[in-house]
């Protein structure tokens, strides 16, 4: 049963009620700025609109990156019969290696560029291997050859080109950068293995990539740093388009923003079109929905089914890596970690856009809308309680999925599948 | 002994007991743990390599994975503040896995006795501050204000955990997730709560007052409480029809539902009776740890996940990963101080256990290969 247009419009509801929440919030609290003021409601409310000029929409597009990548992410896996509720821990892991990679290649003042494209190399390779190990590369030893060899040789390219555009110290932190990706499709190609080979169940299993993620992170920290929190690194930087941004709000927003945010306006067409029109794309979406068809049709689903779940891998590394090298250049590992949850709010956005990429990313963009709006509000000095305004985005993803209700899952996710052939 | 001739509740324990099924569970989590502590020590030793200290063990090692062990199992044995910390934490995480393997046979994921216990044992806290005054002084009053205070965090834990479960019922709002926010929106507004409204008076962290004195006990009465609940959920859960339904309405939700048990209901029911174990946890926490609320409360709803799927989800499995698990968690403190190997290690070995018992097929297979038919 897909949830009904109306239960998806008052999904919508739900955020309009966030923002009245949050109003409401700033309202009991009124020894603040506007709280002397007549008509306090009205002018709280008024300011809270007057917030949302460009500057705010950039910074919401900028937070929606983790959440609207992991949805992608989820998409794919789920759509191909393995629900990956693992993501959050992915994040988790992509963030911290990103900075732990980072803060070794320029952390003492000096810069060092080899050190990291050996290191990404090495787990290129080993990535390559696992996959030749479990078949997933193909049937004949030639076949193997060309498509690992291949990998690692793109990978190589891509940091020599790296190291050829950037400056030694940009250069690092892009290298951190794909290293991050890579060990987070690593933990992916863990995750495939435990529920694909060894018919793991898969919400625990995702549960424990979680909670080895919650565990791992904070514990390399303190050995890398002696505290759970890293020290600063640089960021990517922003990208900015010359002459469009220039534009009025749109230059803001669109044309002068981080690199991750372009891949992420780039990922979410380029996965709607991949899911919707090519034969990868109706193979993961028959993986899910008809196994046994796609296997008579001579198609392995072993191998979509791991190629989809290590999609998934990429995408939480980008947007895990993307949060903590593209926006805040520091790992916080204290408490959920910096990710705090904004991979089980992917999930959230992934459902409430019905496992479409377009949708996905636009519940994520209203998930990240919020988390901004409670950021600016805490920065407006209102005296109100960030923990309670924290909650917020909390409250909402749980009033969305009890408006949603049950989305229409692919038939076959969380099912084992086993072929008839060996 | 023939397991006819018992009583019913008893004959099913037997029955259960001599299941080859339940020796083969037995097994893998045997096995599983064995090789999350072996992936532990490896992760400790590669670690070290990373680490700076004075002394190493060997070469570029600094940690020594033995060392850390023998503090995270034996040091109990050895050093009488450990060992207290040890039987606190036994008790506490009898609560919580107690707590998660309810709501697990239901076939409910209730990822969120974390929250639960938060507010649980904020509830009794408050309650314990507010009544103190005018209980009658010595013994009676103390038990009466333990009483009243646990009373409410299992209410308050039962119905923080009911919300979940409606959603779930009535609007098919995923529990795993609608769970975890709830861990999120718990911690966030009883910081808000106890910073706004109830913060000890000249103190620099966000805490409650004291509880009365009175009221507090050690951990040897919490652990004949805990076990004594363990019990009486066994028998719950394996001697009643409510027990039965509940187990139903697990497994098979559609046979449950034909035979006219309210599956909407049930979930709820069964929620509500796993938050209340967790929301108990909470006041005992209070009670029996810290003497008040205090912000940063430490993560044994998680750890009663690894509890209760390391028993199998098995009330009775649990009496003995509850302890397992309340060793490594005191003996984490000694591993930080003494050796300077981060704590947050036990947190790593933690989901290494969820993940190795999540994949029995691994042990069968190795099982297969290594000649062992018992595994089978």
């Amino acid at each position: 049963m897909r949830p009904s247009p109306t239960r998806r419009l008052a999904g919508l509801g739900a955020f309009v009620l966030a923002v009245i929440m949050l109003t409401a919030i700033v309202e009991l609290f009124p020894n603040t700025v506007v709280g002397a003021a007549i008509g306090g409601a009205l002018a709280t409310a008024g300011s809270i609109l007057g917030i949302m000029d460009s500057a705010y929409a950039a910074s919401a597009l900028r937070l929606s990156v983790p959440i609207a990548f992991a949805a992608l992410g989820g998409i794919f896996a789920e759509r191909s019969g393995v629900i990956n509720i693992g993501l959050e821990g992915l994040l988790i892991l992509s963030a911290f290696t990103g900075v732990a990679v980072a803060h070794w290649l320029t952390g003492d003042g000096t810069t060092a560029v080899g050190p990291g494209i050996v290191l990404l190399l090495v787990i290129a390779v080993l990535l390559a291997v696992a996959g030749a190990l479990l078949g997933l590369l193909g049937d004949t030893t030639g076949e193997i050859a060309v498509r690992a060899g291949g990998g690692v040789l793109a990978t190589a390219a891509l940091a020599g080109l790296t190291v050829a555009l950037a400056g030694p110290t940009l250069a690092a932190t892009w290298l951190a950068f794909y290293t991050a990706v890579l060990v987070s499709t690593a933990f992916a190609l863990l995750f495939a293995v435990v529920t694909i080979e060894y018919r793991a169940d898969q919400v625990i299993a995702g549960l424990a990539v979680w909670l080895i993620a919650l565990g791992v992170a904070p514990f390399a920290s303190n050995v890398i740093w002696g505290a759970v929190n890293s020290p600063g690194v640089d960021t990517l930087g922003t990208w900015t388009v010359p002459g469009l941004s220039e534009l009025p709000v749109l230059g803001t927003v669109l044309f002068n923003a981080g690199p991750v945010v372009y891949f992420l306006l780039l990922a979410t067409p380029l996965s709607w079109y991949v899911l919707a029109h090519t034969s990868f794309g109706y193979w993961v979406r028959a993986s899910g929905e008809n196994p046994k068809a796609l296997d008579t049709a001579g198609v392995d689903v072993r191998r979509v089914r791991y190629a989809a779940v290590l999609l998934s891998g990429v995408f939480s590394g980008i947007g895990g890596a993307g949060l903590s090298l593209g926006r805040v250049g520091s790992f916080v590992g204290s408490g959920t970690t910096m990710i705090d949850g904004r991979g089980w709010i992917g999930i959230t956005a992934m459902l409430f856009g019905n496992y479409n990429p377009f949708g996905a990313f636009g519940a994520s963009l209203l998930f990240a809308a919020l988390d901004a709006l409670q950021f600016r509000l805490q920065q407006l000095n209102y005296a109100v309680p960030d923990s309670l305004m924290q909650t917020v985005p909390y409250v909402t993803v749980i009033i969305v999925l009890a408006l949603v209700g049950r989305t229409r899952t692919p038939d076959a996710a969380g099912e084992h599948y086993e072929s008839d052939e060996d | 002994m023939n397991p006819d001739r018992l009583p019913g509740p008893i004959a099913g324990l037997m029955g259960r007991l001599v299941d080859a099924s339940a020796g083969e569970r037995l097994a893998v989590s045997v096995a599983a743990l064995l090789t999350a502590i072996l992936i532990g020590g490896v992760v400790t030793l590669v670690a070290g390599v990373f680490a700076t200290c004075s002394d190493p063990i060997l070469g570029p090692f600094c940690y020594n994975p033995l060392a850390v062990y023998r503090y995270l199992f034996l040091a109990p044995l050895s050093d009488p503040f450990v060992l207290q910390e040890t039987l606190k934490n036994s008790a506490l995480l009898l609560f919580t896995g107690l707590a998660v393997a309810v709501s697990f046979r239901a076939g409910l994921f209730n990822i969120g006795t974390q929250g639960q216990l938060v507010l649980g044992a904020l509830a009794a806290a408050l309650v314990a501050v507010r009544v103190g005054p005018a209980a009658p002084d010595g013994a009676v009053g103390g038990v009466l204000i333990a009483g009243v205070a646990m009373l409410a965090g299992a209410v308050v834990g039962g119905l923080y955990a009911a919300i979940p479960g409606a959603l779930k019922a009535y609007a098919d709002a995923n529990e795993v997730i609608t769970t975890i926010m709830l861990n999120f929106i718990a911690s966030d507004v009883a910081f808000f709560l106890v910073s706004a409204y109830f913060q000890k008076p000249g103190s620099g962290s966000v805490e409650t007052r004291d509880v009365p004195a009175a009221a507090t006990f050690g951990p040897g009465l919490a652990l004949a409480m805990a076990v004594l609940l363990v019990l009486a959920v066994t028998y719950l859960l394996w001697g009643t029809a409510f027990g039965y339904d509940l187990r139903t309405a697990g497994i098979q939700p559609d046979a449950a539902d034909y035979a006219g048990v309210d599956a909407k209901r049930m979930m709820v029911t069964s929620m509500t009776l796993s938050g209340a174990i967790g929301g108990l946890g909470g006041a005992v926490w209070v009670l029996m740890s810290v003497g008040r609320w205090v912000n940063g409360v430490p993560a044994l709803g998680f750890d009663g996940i690894t509890v209760s799927v390391l028993a199998s989800n098995n009330p009775l499995g649990v009496l003995f990963a509850g302890p397992l698990f309340g060793s490594m968690q005191a003996g984490s403190l000694s591993i930080d101080f003494q050796l300077g190997v981060p704590r947050q290690l036990v947190g790593v070995i933690r989901g290494l256990v969820i993940l190795l018992v999540a994949m029995p097929e691994l042990f069968r297979t190795l099982g297969v290969r290594w000649g062992m038919g018992g595994v089978r």
